[in-house]
């Protein structure tokens, strides 16, 4: 009897100490590599191996002041898609990347060198001075931009995103199309990153703090 | 003979009554929020979670509230890689069963408030299911 619960206790505190071990061993193996495995294509984040340089465009922004590709340099720029008169995605995306930009000012490297650019392609009804509500609401730092048909059109397609407004005369309420993704330009106006929704705070400002560091020195 | 007697009978009809309300399973809501509005801006959202704890599915056709322009039952749905938003006319809830009103998908698209929302405010909307049943629900205001 005495033997048998001896055998058993022996049993699972070997059982027990191998857990703790594999827990310990994971937890290195992960720390190790952890800046790098963040980084692999996941469901937050694709990468391109080959940031693709953006070409001339030019929107206006909230302030009216010219939003060109030379406004692109020098910062990383998360830049969405979307419309004032949208009640659910767009509100719901900038409250997402408030807290982003939050979460990335309190990193070390602060958030001195990224924008957060919101494209209205809806410039019929977002005028300058409804956009600069609108986006300064979310975050006081935020930009809103619009520009033409052709522009729009122009920023869209060198980033794959796609938008499609249903003006129909004599109403304010028309159907609006757009890509949900956050688009990330590097400091060296490239196309470098997209995060697909489901967008996540954390996820988002995590691999962004990541990829930050690892191209810190060449991107800018 | 004495359980004939008229304050019996109407009070275990009463209890009766209280209990089968009790008991009475319905359609409720929790975690009703409506998004408040940034300066300026005339649209916004309400969300919440609808429990269908009949045994029967019910049917969602419409909600209406005095503080809002319009109140329309909207979903937001992918498109050609495009998200944008369409009119849902009907919303079944299956038996014992809830429906999630969240951000990127059912959603009661509010426009034009009366008044300004502020985080905290309490906004009333009513929701109308097939056969007649409204439901008057209280939103909370949220950032």
């Amino acid at each position: 009897m005495k033997e048998i619960s001896l055998k058993f206790g022996v049993m699972v505190t070997a059982v027990v100490l191998a857990a703790v071990l594999g827990g310990v061993w994971l937890a290195a193996v992960y720390r190790e590599n952890g800046s790098r495995a963040i980084l692999l294509p996941d469901q937050v984040m694709t990468l391109f191996p080959a940031p693709k340089p953006l070409a001339a465009f030019a929107f206006t922004d909230h302030e009216n002041r010219v939003f060109d590709l030379s406004r692109l340099k020098g910062k990383w720029s998360f830049l969405f898609f979307g419309y004032t008169h949208c009640p659910d995605i767009c509100p719901t995306t900038l409250a997402t990347l408030a807290r982003v930009r939050e979460s990335i000012s309190k990193n070390a490297a602060g958030a001195q060198d990224v924008q957060f650019v919101f494209i209205s392609v809806d410039p019929n009804r977002d005028t300058a001075g409804k956009l600069g509500q609108y986006v300064t609401y979310f975050d006081a730092t935020f930009l809103g931009v619009t520009g033409d048909d052709a522009q729009l059109g122009n920023l869209a397609g060198q980033l794959g995103a796609a938008y499609q407004v249903e003006v129909k005369p004599g109403t304010e309420n028309y159907p609006v199309y757009h890509t949900a993704a956050v688009f990330l330009v590097d400091p060296r106006a490239r196309y470098h990153a997209v995060f697909a929704p489901p967008l996540d705070a954390e996820g988002i400002s995590r691999r962004f703090g990541v990829l930050r560091e690892l191209e810190g020195p060449k991107a800018t | 003979m004495r359980w004939r007697h008229p304050v019996f009978t109407t009070l275990i009809s009463a209890l009766i009554a209280l209990a089968a309300a009790a008991e009475e399973p319905g359609i409720s809501v929790r975690d009703a929020w409506v998004r408040e509005t940034p300066p300026g801006i005339v649209m916004t959202a309400g969300y919440m979670v609808l429990q269908n704890r009949t045994s029967r599915p019910q049917v969602l056709v419409a909600a209406s509230s005095s503080g809002f322009e319009t109140v329309t039952i909207h979903r937001s749905i992918a498109k050609q890689g495009m998200t944008g938003m369409e009119h849902a006319p009907q919303i079944e809830l299956l038996p014992n069963a809830s429906l999630l009103f969240a951000p990127g998908g059912y959603h009661l698209m509010l426009s034009n408030p009366k008044r300004a929302l502020h985080a905290g405010d309490r906004v009333d909307i009513t929701l109308k299911f097939r056969g007649g049943l409204a439901l008057p629900v209280a939103y909370e205001v949220r950032k």
